[in-house]
């Protein structure tokens, strides 16, 4: 089909190699179109193809390639399929922390487990395989989209009136019959019947073109646009600093860094709300159904000694919000999000006494806070030193003291006390301040004598300052995310074009008293031969819709 | 009588005028050959019957919807009950929708028994009003949920009409290889949609048995740091155990028809919640459904298919090619919009990822680039009739595949969903 060939056409126009049927008139050029009796395929009009090309070089044949809505098609189903395999078992990537996946597919699903694991299908999303079929399908919009936009569009710019014989007859749509009375009359009256369904009529002496809804045609393109859009912004999130996705620990009252960014925030209390038994249904009834939970949030900017570890940081108030799960702070390109929460109280700060036992005396309270507590304290005849201290104390294998993590779990402070009746030196106290690690590891016996001399304890409650519960945020930025909007909006305009209207074509013309009519649509060929023969009853001619069908109730 | 309850009664009066809406589409189909009458009068007048019909079990469906949310206080979206519902009630919009556009009633004889399945099939679920959890108080539960129904409700109509295309089209005399093999293939979507219907018969005939057995199953789990801690779990059942738990030993089982104990074990890698039970259920369907269509054989003495492609004479296959495809071309645009865009706005809101590759998510995508597959094969390589009709079958058995099958084999973020 591609040989070279005669393409210049018996109505004196030279169309491009590949041309199928005439760009002016219409009439099929190629041998084996002209030799069937098979309604004509209209596909862009019939016009040549940019990738339609003699002695294609090998940019013309990748060209082609990408070209065919073939091989566009056998790429969504290769995508499919494999987007497929990906859903067998749990991805490596919704595993958080601790995840060995070399072992983990093996030990849950057996060999299954191992075959899947070695055919990397645990990260199947993030294979090179799958970025490539993403990635060729992305090239086939774009190749495909310019390969036939150009020539439709030139197609459908310059389209005339008067079309050969053999082109109406073989259209989808087609209708002849013989008129009586004055050719052009008739012509104008069936020209006014179209213009009531909204068609746009173009009258050349006895021949007729009406047309309706042209811009459907460029829906399709339209979508593509966007769909390359959408995936130029998944790219983009490849760009460092485009895509932060990082979690931070906030217990009640503290301020802690957004890491990767400039801010800080402050968590001024997570708040945990249940359903009643009364708003819930027979089944639920104490299941503790959760209704509500929330952040109360505060966000600052830093100014100065951002991440210094040994000057305060300078913060500004920028923002304050309640986080809900369907509710995060925004603030520009940020995003805090609900992630998760923890509702195991934590120590913040103690204010002990100090009390002589042997007199019975007390002193104090001084302040006492689990983080940069003061070293030196002088609390009444006493002068206290810290000298060190644990936060989540603990005794390791070799009988040593050691500290578990940096929470404080279980805090003990050690503390050299310099007073009454006590050495000049000082004697060195332990001192726990949460009464189940006092009793768990034993402080009186610890302290040995020093127990009968002297005691520091917290007097009540309202001495001890806890954190109820630690709120865990979801730290977003995703500078590609808008971009990704403004893709899917065009793509749903350009969908929305190509499928709810339809171009509507309908060519005409009379020879002495013989009309011949051919009309074609993109789709709803229901709808084209309503209209078509709604005109036709407007002139007297009345018959049945689907009479007028070629063997093409297609598309 | 309150408002939930009034809601509950006119969901059965719409169930039953589809079931009698369903029965006229018959009579109007296969009256026709009924003596001293003219064939086309009859069908007109008794399709005209059964769309008033359907259109008021759409009306009272409707009104169940809107009193089931100014009553619960909620939009009826957020369980597996009220999602089915909607659905149906999707399939009943699209379906009229289509029928205004081509005036072809004999469709509803395809897509009545649809909904009729559909409907039956979420009273399985439980019904009570559930308040809502955290993750699901957003506007965009509604607006994604109802718009990404409305696209596969679309698609359920073209599914409709390319199954009756196929059972149009599809010669049962032939006796070719190419012949045969087309008439197994609509015998077994016949008997797949069957399966589903033994899903339905078996949970109402248990339940309606109160049949109950229950097992203590010992889920082993390692935590991040190591630690090994198992937990014991009740599980109760309400079929008869063909498959018991993982690792579960039984505390009672009803004996079921001389079957005192479970014949077998849920594989482990059966992943998700309720894994053993799930697997249970999907057995039992398929056993009722078999032997529902094994009843069917020994009354009818042929394939169901070639039952039904007599009723089917007369319809022009065209028209079914043209619906079917129009329908799903109506769909696409709202999936997208509904199935994808929309689920992504509420990922990125609730998440803070638009795309999490979730199993959900990824069938979604699925169906989608399925429907734009059977797209490009219309438009740009001429795929109509058959091909296309299969093509609109097999799409409907992704959507349901999405809808039900990946809550019930895989887990994921959209488990909350709450399948049986």
């Amino acid at each position: 089909m591609l040989l070279p060939e005669n393409t210049k056409c018996e109505c004196g126009h030279q169309n491009a190699v590949g041309t199928v049927l005439c760009e002016t008139c219409g009439k099929p050029i190629v041998q084996e179109i002209i030799d069937s009796n098979e309604p004509l395929e209209m596909r862009y009009d019939g016009v040549a193809r940019r990738s339609q090309k003699a002695n294609p070089d090998i940019l013309d044949k990748i060209w082609n390639f990408f070209s065919s809505v073939k091989i566009a098609i056998y790429l969504i189903i290769a995508t499919f399929v494999g987007a497929m395999f990906g859903t067998i078992f749990p991805q490596a990537s919704t595993f958080i922390n601790n995840f060995d996946s070399s072992v983990y597919y093996e030990e849950t699903y057996g060999t299954v487990g191992k075959i899947y694991y070695m055919l990397g299908l645990h990260n199947t999303y993030n294979s090179w395989w799958f970025i490539t079929l993403l990635v060729m399908i992305g090239t086939s919009l774009v190749i495909c989209s310019i390969d036939r936009v150009l020539p439709l569009y030139r197609a459908l710019n310059k389209q005339q009136i008067r079309k050969h014989h053999s082109f109406l007859t073989r259209q989808k749509v087609t209708y002849s019959t013989v008129i009586e009375g004055n050719a052009e009359q008739w012509v104008q009256n069936y020209g006014q019947a179209l213009k009531k369904k909204g068609y746009k009529v173009h009258i050349d002496g006895t021949a007729l073109l009406a047309e309706k809804n042209r811009f459907s045609r460029w829906g399709p393109y339209i979508n593509h646009i966007g769909l390359i859009l959408v995936l130029l912004a998944l790219l983009a999130r490849g760009i460092p600093g485009w895509n932060v996705d990082a979690y931070v620990k906030v217990a009640d009252g503290d301020t802690v860094p957004v890491s990767g960014t400039n801010y800080y925030v402050k968590s001024e209390g997570f708040k945990m709300e249940f359903y009643d038994n009364a708003e819930l249904p027979e089944s639920l009834q104490n299941t503790g159904r959760v209704k509500n939970f929330e952040t109360l949030a505060v966000l600052y900017e830093c100014e100065t000694n951002c991440n210094d570890d040994f000057e305060k940081p300078q913060l500004t108030e920028v923002l304050r919000h309640t986080i809900l799960i369907n509710d995060p702070l925004r603030y520009e390109d940020l995003k805090l999000h609900q992630f998760d929460y923890d509702l195991t109280p934590r120590i913040n700060a103690v204010s002990p006494m100090i009390i002589n036992k042997e007199t019975g005396e007390s002193f104090g309270p001084f302040y006492l806070p689990m983080v940069d507590p003061e070293l030196n304290y002088e609390v009444g005849p006493y002068k206290i030193q810290l000298i060190d201290k644990y936060m989540d104390f603990s005794i390791n294998g070799e009988g040593k003291p050691v500290t578990l993590s940096r929470e404080p779990n279980a805090p003990a402070f050690i503390f050299n006390i310099q007073g009454p009746n006590l050495k000049e030196s000082g004697e060195v106290f332990m001192y726990f301040p949460l009464q189940k690690d006092k009793v768990r590891f034993s402080q009186n016996t610890i302290n040995r004598e020093l127990t009968d001399k002297l005691d520091i304890k917290v007097d009540g409650m309202e001495n001890v300052s806890f954190s109820e519960a630690t709120t865990y945020l979801n730290i977003r930025i995703d500078k590609a995310v808008k971009f990704l909007w403004i893709g899917a909006i065009i793509s749903m305009i350009g969908l929305l074009l190509g499928t709810y209207w339809q171009h509507r074509r309908i060519w005409l013309r009379i020879d002495e008293d013989t009309l011949t009519l051919g009309a074609h649509t993109t789709k709803n060929w229901y709808g084209m031969r309503a209209d078509t023969s709604y005109a036709l009853g407007k002139v007297g001619i009345e018959l049945d819709a689907k009479s007028l069908d070629n063997g093409g109730n297609k598309g | 009588m309150n408002l939930l309850d009034f809601s509950s009664s006119i969901f059965i009066v719409a169930f039953f005028l589809y079931c009698f809406a369903f029965i006229f589409y018959c009579i109007a189909v296969s009256g026709k050959k009924w003596s001293n009458r003219d064939p086309k009068e009859h069908e007109a007048r008794w399709s005209n019957i059964a769309f008033i019909t359907s259109t008021s079990g759409l009306i009272a469906h409707i009104i169940f919807f809107t009193t089931r949310w100014i009553g619960g206080g909620q939009a009826p979206v957020s369980n597996m009950y009220e999602f089915i519902t909607f659905l149906g009630m999707a399939i009943m919009v699209a379906y009229t929708i289509i029928h205004f556009m081509y005036r072809k009633p004999l469709l509803g004889m395809f897509a009545l028994p649809l909904t009729i399945i559909i409907v039956a099939y979420a009273s399985v679920f439980p019904q009570e009003v559930q308040p809502l959890i955290p993750a699901l108080q957003s506007i965009w539960l509604k607006i994604h949920v109802t718009m990404a129904a409305t696209g596969e409700a679309f698609f359920a109509v073209g599914f409709a009409a390319g199954l009756m295309y196929l059972l149009r089209v599809v010669d049962f005399s032939d006796t070719s290889k190419k012949g045969r093999k087309a008439q197994r293939w609509v015998e077994f979507t016949l008997i797949s949609i069957l399966v589903i219907c033994g899903f339905i018969v078996a949970s109402f005939g248990f339940k309606g048995a109160g049949y109950i057995a229950q097992f203590e199953q010992e889920n082993v789990s390692v935590s991040a740091l190591g630690e090994v801690t198992t937990k014991v779990e009740t599980v109760e059942y309400t079929m008869p155990p063909i498959f018991k738990p993982y690792n579960s030993t039984a505390q009672y089982v009803e004996p079921f028809l001389g079957m005192k104990e479970a014949l077998l074990e849920t594989p482990s890698w059966f992943d998700g919640v309720n894994a053993g039970r799930k697997l249970n259920t999907v057995v039992w369907s398929i056993i009722v459904g078999l032997l529902m269509y094994a009843i069917i054989r020994l009354i009818i003495r042929k394939p169901l298919g070639a039952l039904i492609h007599p009723m089917l004479d007369g319809i022009d296959p065209d028209d079914l090619d043209e619906i079917s495809y129009r329908a799903i071309a109506i769909g696409f645009p709202i999936f997208t919009l509904g199935g994808l865009i929309f689920a992504m706005i509420w990922a990125e809101i609730a998440w803070g990822r638009f795309w999490a590759w979730d199993p959900k998510e990824v069938w979604a995508l699925i169906t989608w680039l399925f429907y734009s597959a059977y797209l490009h094969f219309r438009l740009s390589r001429g795929w109509h009739g058959k091909p296309s009709a299969w093509l609109a079958v097999i799409g409907f058995v992704i959507v349901l595949f999405t809808l039900v099958g990946v809550n019930l084999l895989i887990s994921g973020m959209h488990s909350y969903a709450g399948v049986n």
